[in-house]
């Protein structure tokens, strides 16, 4: 069924929000514990990366 | 009486119906038929462990009728019977933060456009985390020429 797919959502000019079933990973290979529901950041200036901290908004991110 | 707890299971040619309620453990299915019914393994019936004919003898034995079979091409042409849903488990979709790189999402999701329309995606796929990529939301491989790092 298409809600027990994991959902990931552009946020126009802002971070990718994600729910639904997923496992996040690190870059070094551990997983990552996490809320039901998360904003990854797509911009690449975030402090908290993999998470958005609202970087984007003050780097005028577009897309 | 349907049951939440009811399962149907099928290998094309007889459907082997499940009815928990109905159950007293009497263990024969088990102890003739392990590579079909086998109680530690989710889904606990596995229809390709036998062949038809030996699973029907052994759901014959059932005394309780917790376990039935027909045969497939009786029940579709039965329009009461309504096909159960597989058995199904959960399935994650990975998401893996690539060093220096983009989202590695790899399963069954849905990517959805701010505008709320849906992207054509693969099972495996890669979304940009850099910020510099020409192929929105998607990697490009522009975070080498970038030098992104994070």
């Amino acid at each position: 069924m298409e809600k027990d797919k994991a959902l990931f959502e552009i946020v126009e000019n802002g971070p990718l929000k994600v729910t639904g079933p997923f496992k996040l990973t690190g870059s070094d290979g551990k997983s990552i514990e996490t809320d039901k529901e998360i904003f990854l950041c797509r911009c690449g200036h975030s402090s908290a990366k993999p998470f958005c901290d609202g970087s984007h908004r003050t780097k005028g991110f577009a897309g | 009486m349907m049951d939440s707890n009811d399962r149907d299971y099928t290998n094309g040619e007889i459907t082997v119906f499940w009815r928990p309620a109905k159950c007293i453990h009497a263990t024969t299915c088990y102890k003739e038929l392990i590579d079909v019914f086998n109680p530690r393994k989710r889904p606990w019936v596995n229809m390709e462990g036998a062949p038809t004919k030996r699973i029907i003898e052994v759901v014959e034995k059932c005394p309780t009728q917790a376990l039935y079979w027909r045969y497939n091409k009786d029940l579709s042409a039965d329009p009461a019977y309504q096909p159960k849903p597989k058995e199904e488990t959960e399935t994650f979709t990975e998401i893996k933060v690539m060093k220096d790189g983009p989202l590695l999402l790899k399963g069954s999701f849905r990517v959805l456009n701010p505008d709320g329309s849906e992207l054509k995606t693969m099972r495996l796929t890669s979304l940009c985390r850099c910020g510099s990529s020409r192929n929105m939301p998607f990697c490009d491989g522009n975070h080498r020429i970038t030098g992104f790092s994070g």
